[in-house]
């Protein structure tokens, strides 16, 4: 790696002083797991990195409201979340997910922030966290503001955050009355990178389904909602036709992980697949 | 840049100096003189450099040494009791679950992590948790056997204790 400064402030304001928006190569770091890859392979060389590990208790805690909305400081680690009782009760989903998530001697390291703030298209949460209906809380000197997961990456490994904006926490509406479930799809081998990760949440009120989220990550630039397969399935299709409007919706390109056919199958098969599992022992009418 | 680092190291204070860019690995083995961790792919794969930071197993080659500022880091060396080796590493020595080695200081730091929170761990829960532990020469079949004597070792020693 190549020499670079590295700064740990004590609080938010000096943090965000020392980034830089004209300067791509000042970024945060949280755990670097996956920073120190890129530095590594030489795929990024920064001038400085600032340390968000001395920012303290506002960026660090698992807290849940008394509506069952949970806010989730983005130092958290994923292994925290993973083992955390709150959230195995509150979104269980979510650390149903982060057990096939790298592996455990990454996720004691790998920040909650770091994860989303990385854009990496081949990643578990952040189709989980959209099915979820997740927003982050951004900060920078001009304030701050809420970035729903679905918005947050704009393109391979591009967020919305500006060069001087870092995610300070993670808010997740509540789940009470809520299902949910993730199936990660990987070709090569059990523990490889997703070639397709579905994620599905909804509710049932009177034996329908309500209000349902279908999120997709792997397979497109972006993770991201699939709205005509949400709308197919409220208007009562069946979990196979909601898997075909899927397919047919999803803009989804090949990678090395698969061919872009190949994963527009997959996702027909995995949107249904996902559906079941959320709904497992649930009657529903029709 | 240089920075100065203090933390503990197998029970023992530490300090050194090191640029921003040190890896904790490279401050273990090379500043510390703790070659027992190893360096395998130096990606975050393997598993080869584990060490315990404040009690949880990390992988210390993606990990920068001024990260463990003020923590508490364990490697093999602290694993045994002077010339006693510890019952996990016994039963990788009476399993012969190791045979070039070179990831065997991983594979211990791994599986004490597991064991600490799960102290009878199944041979599945054993080898989805030896994922990012790799081995090229035992088939891993060995290793499974091993930590599940260790485990055993453990849970017999600490009942003898108490």
């Amino acid at each position: 790696m190549t020499p670079f400064e590295l700064v740990e402030p004590a609080s938010l304001g000096e943090a965000l002083a020392l980034l830089d928006p004209d300067d791509p190569a000042v970024r945060p770091i949280g755990g670097g797991t996956a920073l120190m890859l890129m530095m590594k392979a030489g795929f990024f060389e920064p001038r400085r990195l600032v340390s968000l590990r001395g920012l303290g208790p506002g960026i660090t805690g698992i807290n849940e409201g008394a509506d069952g909305a949970l806010d989730i400081g983005a130092m958290v680690r994923l292994g925290q979340l993973e083992r955390s009782p709150v959230i195995r009760r509150a979104a269980p989903v979510i650390a149903e997910t982060l057990v096939t998530h790298s592996n455990v001697r990454v996720r004691n390291v790998a920040t909650i922030g770091g994860n989303l703030a990385h854009g990496d298209p081949h990643m578990d949460l952040p189709p989980v966290l959209i099915a979820l209906g997740a927003e982050v809380v951004a900060a920078s000197p001009s304030g701050e503001r809420r970035i729903a997961v679905e918005n947050l990456v704009e393109s391979y490994l591009e967020t919305a955050l500006g060069g001087d904006e870092l995610i300070t926490s993670l808010h997740i509406p509540s789940q009470r009355n809520r299902r949910a479930a993730y199936i990660k799809v990987t070709a090569r081998s059990a523990d490889d990178w997703p070639a397709l990760g579905v994620a599905v949440s909804l509710a049932v009120e009177n034996r329908a389904i309500r209000a349902p989220r279908i999120a997709i990550g792997a397979a497109t630039e972006t993770a991201m909602r699939l709205p005509k397969a949400e709308a197919a399935l409220t208007g009562g299709a069946s979990w196979r036709d909601t898997g075909r409007e899927a397919a047919a919706e999803a803009p989804v390109i090949g990678d090395h992980h698969g061919s872009a056919a190949y994963k527009r199958v997959l996702v027909g098969v995995t949107v249904e697949r996902a559906l079941r599992r959320a709904l497992a022992g649930v009657e529903i009418a029709g | 840049m240089q920075k100065t680092v203090s933390l503990t190291v197998n029970g023992k204070p530490a300090t050194a100096t090191v640029e921003g860019r040190t890896l904790l690995v490279q401050l273990l083995r090379e500043t510390l003189g703790l070659t027992g961790t190893h360096v395998g792919c130096d990606t975050s794969q393997c598993g080869a450099c584990v060490v315990h930071v404040d009690g949880e197993a990390v992988k210390s080659c993606t990990l920068l040494a001024v990260q463990a500022e003020g923590r508490d880091v364990k490697t093999i060396e602290g694993v045994a009791n002077g010339d006693d080796l510890h019952p996990m590493q016994e039963a990788f020595r009476d399993n012969h679950a190791l045979q070039c080695g070179f990831c065997t200081p991983g594979m211990i730091m791994s599986a004490l992590d597991l064991v600490k929170n799960n102290p009878d761990p199944s041979e599945r829960e054993i080898r989805e948790y030896l994922e990012g532990n790799l081995c090229r020469c035992t088939g891993y079949h060995n290793i499974v056997l091993a930590i599940k004597a260790g485990a055993e070792a453990m849970r017999g020693s600490k009942a003898a204790a108490e």
